[in-house]
């Protein structure tokens, strides 16, 4: 079980030291580690292999061998699209004998839109993204839906990490050629926007520093694992992050606009991005409706005017709206003694943590936030931090463990690294490929130390029982979504349309939480389904899907009874289950029960029955009677679908 | 366990032992030991346990103290006259002149407790309770003060009271969840009052919505009404599952999995009949007030807080709705009265009756109470600076009136409690400290109460 493992504090506070050879290990700069010397030198595949082998070989252990190619391919299919296999795509595989099928394979898998789906929601975790405030008042974000998909489309079109934080900071301010690119730089900034607000607060002063926190703190754990929010009422009693660093931050997200209304309850800025000549109609519309309405207007002109509307109103499609900040006069903030904004210190000016950049400053101009400039500070390649945690994330989601485990923190209190080159190796090969996660992916997935075998020795799965040295594949559950796309995809119900929202509110409206029963229903991707805070979705919430409140890098993954209950007992599940037996029945007419137990275990588990498999299936379907064959292939479906072979990524 | 008993038995296993440990200790964290989960950076404290569960009666909307509980002769006597001291710098809306209590308030029982016409029940059991008449919050709006009350926090997002309450003690009866919430307020915080935020998922609470029959633990129901059919599945998924163990070998996750099933199956066989209220004998439904309008409804949820909580459910919480009378107070406050007063005051007798009392909190209360200033001429507005909850029970003090507001009704002044205070002493009487109950998460250790918290030993029997 994955849970939460706090590192022994440090002896004493060695960080903060920022011209003494002692810092902190991740607050200084990666370099290229020299390719460690191994006794297997067969074994390594990729250069990262040679960091892994090397720890493996201290140990006085030997790597597991090379999984079979069945389990690679469900592998590699449910970790980069989230679904299984079909038969076909199977077959293929294990039918191409060419010497670089696997790196194929992977192409093709990276190059469909299923990845973006799979992978953005990864980063929608980071981003705790919803479709509604939750908090005090769960107003819906109408248009967060558009950052979604943002992240889907980033995530598919390998847009370069850097620039992907650069946007999701800073990409309102950022010049662009025509609407199309402003517009999808603009969506990026979303990202500071769907954090949760109380929004119905008597005192505005608290409610937009608390969402200055809220931004800080997201910020910096999102990109560089450094907990910024503990400094906001003292100095960081671990980070050498002091509370002047904090309010340096501070002043750049208070020159930030979040909210256009502070009163209960408050509203947050949308951009309206909408086409020009499209604005010009709509403001001319409000131009003729205020004439309209005007008493003075005599009747017959009223009806012309209408007419005019109407025909203006024709075709009209809605603003174009982004959720998103924009920039506000800019202000210094003043330290906020014990976070209390009524006693206040001296005032800092807006700039980057000292105890990270040091003295070399960004120069900040006086008419602007300063967000640019800590969007580029953060993502530029020198930083010591950003590829690191990125490089860090992607390992943890291919392998269920980071390098450092506690990949929301890379500070005091988080994990030192179990492989400090292997970490720094991976976060210069990213920047060197132009911040392509891609690049990431085929290295980790091309490397002998993913394709091991879950079928390793007892004395290794003993020593490290949980797997510290990556010398075997471990198995890790499917997550929610998932399980849930899986069961769909797999009895023909998935419906794979991309992109939009369900949500009918307005802006600043309530949740309907009604229709979350009708948004469960739905057959598409669980990505697409409206994300509320107020209120999850049994089943999601049953199989660990985080609580979207909060910045998310590593999902508890749990083995509990509303697990099982939901398996056994939910619509989803008997539908599915009811929908399979039929298409299995249709395709099986001629055969009997030990081959339609094969087909079904084939088609749900991608591998050949066994002997005992099929006999199983015969005396299973025998219990029923002859009427009863949909229920008992139906009931045999669940039981695969609930089986660890199913449920897990091995 | 008997917490009385002289000798415990030897422990059968590491689970028993730490369970016998956490009767004497406090069970710190027990559940994360179990687990594996070192992230309770804590040791046991040194109180003993005097309560094993909670039932928190939950008010929504903010019932006024000075109408219920909290008699104030000034407010008649100054009826129309301005506040004769400052506002808070922070309100939700304006108020206008002192608006007095329309009821009328009697001493009860030994105690001498007062207590307001609109609750005759509750006034007749004013001996068992232990009345905390100096509550005060940080928060003037429903939701923040809803989310300080359930969390700890009307800032961020934070375990929830009963989550942390969980994690610390873990469950009494693994066929259950060991926190329900029975018909939460979707709004002012919805999830966020039940959330396990950053804590393991399983110490979240379950809720379970919908009313009288239709009350259920999501996916209890079988859809398959033969029982030894489901039984012949779960037979199979067992079969595949032991198979893949043996070509793959032991691992600690994947047995459990196979568990996990058998007891959801017991907790489908088990649930049914807690929820089902229709056996409770004919007194019963008739003390509760579950044979008639209009306190049926809320009796249900009463009685089913009662079933729930003697099944082994450490956190059960039953919210009553909606009581935000900025204007209507005499009729809502009347009506709502009503439909609380006699379910609430059976709950705690009956308990009582079947000895549960000893070892159950039982908590009143709401996110704040209301402004002895009025709203119009019929309302008041929020007032999170004084107000009035009470508890019985699990080693609270019955039969007492712990500090008190000002002459007016406004400001606690007295023995100020504040959430966190409530917070502290609630974990005490479990045989927690609430210091050392902490959560590693981004960075630091959480605790349920921050950095405050004050155990309230003048409640404490």
């Amino acid at each position: 079980m994955l849970t939460l493992q706090p590192g022994p504090l440090p002896a004493e506070n060695t960080g903060g030291d920022s011209g003494g050879g002692d810092r902190f290990w991740s607050f200084i700069r990666p370099s290229e580690p020299p390719q460690p010397g191994v006794k297997d030198g067969k074994w390594p595949r990729e250069p990262l292999d040679y960091f892994i082998l090397e720890e493996i070989e201290k140990a006085g252990l030997l790597p597991t061998r090379h999984a079979d190619r069945r389990s690679l391919v469900r592998r590699a299919y449910l970790d980069l699209h989230g679904l299984p296999p079909t038969t076909p795509q199977l077959q293929s595989f294990l039918e191409d004998q060419r010497p670089d099928a696997w790196q194929r394979l992977i192409d093709e898998l990276l190059a469909s839109p299923r990845y973006g789906e799979r992978w953005g929601r990864h980063w929608l975790d980071v981003a705790r993204y919803a479709d509604s405030n939750g908090m005090d008042e769960d107003i819906v974000h109408p248009v967060a839906y558009r950052y979604r998909d943002y992240v889907i489309a980033s995530f598919n079109d390998d847009k370069p990490f850097n620039r992907f934080i650069i946007e999701q900071l800073a990409g309102d301010l950022l010049p662009a050629d025509n609407l199309e690119q402003k517009r999808t730089q603009t969506l990026g900034v979303g990202f500071l926007s769907v954090g949760p607000k109380m929004l119905a607060c008597d005192d505005p002063d608290k409610m937009r520093r608390d969402i200055v926190d809220e931004q800080i703190d997201t910020t910096g754990r999102a990109f560089l694992g450094m907990t910024f929010g503990c400094a906001r009422c003292h100095d960081h009693k671990f980070d050498p992050v002091s509370i002047e660093d904090y309010y340096g931050l501070a002043g750049i997200f208070l020159s930030t606009k979040t909210l256009t209304k502070y009163s209960v309850v408050a509203q947050f800025h949308q951009h309206d991005l909408s086409e020009e000549k499209h604005t010009q109609r709509r403001s001319k519309i409000a131009d003729l409706e205020k004439h309209k309405a005007d008493k003075a207007t005599p009747g017959e002109e009223k009806k012309r005017i209408g007419e005019e509307i109407d025909r203006l109103r024709k075709d009209l499609p809605p603003a174009f709206e982004v959720m998103g900040v924009t920039e506000y006069p800019t202000k210094d903030a003043k330290v906020h003694l014990r976070g209390d904004y009524q006693t206040l210190g001296v005032l800092i000016p807006r700039r980057m943590p000292v105890a990270i950049a040091g003295k070399a400053q960004p120069k900040i101009p006086g008419d602007q936030s300063g967000r640019l400039q800590l969007a580029n500070w953060i993502a530029s390649p020198e930083h010591p931090l950003t590829a690191r945690v990125i490089a860090n994330r992607i390992w943890h989601w291919h392998f269920g463990r980071g390098i450092v485990t506690t990949p929301d923190n890379f500070g005091h209190l988080g994990q030192q690294p179990s492989h400090p080159s292997l970490l720094d190796h991976l976060a210069r090969r990213l920047i060197a490929s132009g911040w392509s996660i891609k690049h990431l992916h085929r290295a980790i997935m091309n490397s002998a130390t993913y394709r091991q075998s879950l079928l390793a020795d007892p004395v290794l799965k003993e020593t490290d029982p949980e797997n510290r040295l990556f010398a075997r594949w471990k198995a890790r559950r499917i997550e929610s979504e998932v399980l849930r796309d899986s069961i769909l995809f797999k009895s023909n119900r998935l419906d794979l349309t991309m992109g939009s929202s369900m949500l009918t509110e307005q802006s600043h409206k309530y949740v309907d939480r009604k229709k979350q029963a009708e948004y469960i229903k739905s057959m598409r991707r669980t990505i697409y389904l409206p994300v509320l805070r107020s209120s999850g979705y049994d089943g999601q919430k049953a199989f660990d899907f985080p609580d979207p409140a909060v910045i998310t890098g590593r999902r508890n993954v749990s083995s509990v009874t509303p697990q099982a209950l939901y398996l056994m007992n939910s619509e989803l599940v008997h539908k599915s289950s009811r929908a399979l037996a039929e298409i299995l029945l249709g395709d099986t007419r001629e055969a009997g029960n030990k081959d339609r137990a094969s087909w079904l275990i084939l088609h749900l588990l991608g591998r050949e029955a066994t002997t005992a498999e099929r006999e199983r299936g015969e005396i299973f379907a025998g219990a029923y009677g002859k009427d009863e064959n949909s229920a008992a292939w139906a009931a045999f479906t669940r039981a695969l679908f609930a089986t660890n072979e199913f449920l897990y990524i091995q | 366990m008997n917490l009385c008993q002289d000798r415990l038995p030897v422990p059968a296993t590491r689970r028993a032992m730490l369970q016998q440990a956490g009767a004497g200790f406090g069970a710190l964290a027990l559940n994360a030991m179990l687990t594996g989960n070192g992230a309770a950076a804590s040791k046991p404290g040194p109180t003993t346990a005097r309560a094993k569960r909670v039932i928190f009666v939950f008010m929504h909307g903010g019932p006024s103290s000075v109408d219920l509980f909290d008699p104030k002769p000034l407010l008649k006597r100054d009826s129309g006259k301005p506040l004769p001291f400052k506002e808070p710098r922070i309100v939700s809306h304006k108020t206008g002149n002192l608006l007095p209590s329309p009821w009328k308030f009697a001493q009860h029982g030994e105690s001498g407790a007062q207590v307001s016409e609109l609750l005759p029940n509750i006034a007749s059991i004013a001996d068992d309770l232990c009345f905390i008449r100096s509550m005060h919050c940080s928060n003037s709006r429903h939701g923040g003060a809803l989310l300080e009350l359930h969390t700890g926090s009307d800032t961020f997002t934070r375990p929830a009271m009963g989550a942390w309450i969980n994690y610390g003690l873990g469950s009494e009866n693994d066929n259950l969840p060991g926190f329900i919430t029975i018909n939460p307020s979707g709004s002012h915080g919805g999830a966020g009052a039940w959330s396990p935020a950053f804590l393991p998922a399983k110490y979240g609470g379950t809720r379970i919505s919908g009313s009288g029959a239709n009350m259920k633990i999501p996916f209890i129901d079988s859809p398959i009404t033969k029982r030894e059919k489901q039984l012949q599945e779960i037979d199979l998924i067992k079969a595949f599952n032991r198979d893949h163990l043996a070509t793959h070998g032991t691992d600690p996750e994947l047995e459990s999995r196979i568990a996990s099933y058998e007891l959801a199956f017991r907790m489908q066989m088990e649930v049914p009949g807690i929820q089902d209220i229709s056996n409770e004998p004919a007194h019963i439904m008739k003390m509760y007030g579950a044979d008639q309008a209009p306190t049926k409804s809320f009796a249900e949820q009463c009685l089913m807080a009662r079933r729930f909580s003697e099944a082994g459910v450490r956190f059960v919480q039953i919210t009553h709705r909606y009581w935000d009378s900025h204007s209507n107070l005499r009729k809502e406050h009347k009506k709502l009265s009503a439909e609380m007063d006699q379910p609430v005051a059976a709950l705690i007798t009956d308990l009582k009756q079947r000895g549960l009392l000893e070892d159950t909190i039982v908590l009143w209360g709401s996110e704040f109470g209301r402004t002895p200033t009025a709203q119009g001429n019929d309302g008041r507005d929020h007032n999170p600076h004084g107000f009035t909850m009470f508890m019985a029970g699990g080693g609270t003090k019955p039969g007492i009136q712990y500090g008190s507001t000002d002459d007016y009704g406004y400001y606690a002044q007295d023995k100020p409690v504040h959430f966190h205070d409530l917070h502290a002493t609630i974990l005490h009487l479990l045989g927690i400290d609430h210091e050392q109950l902490t959560y590693r998460y981004a960075g630091r250790d959480f605790r349920l109460t921050d950095v405050h918290g004050r155990v309230v030993n003048d409640i404490i029997s």
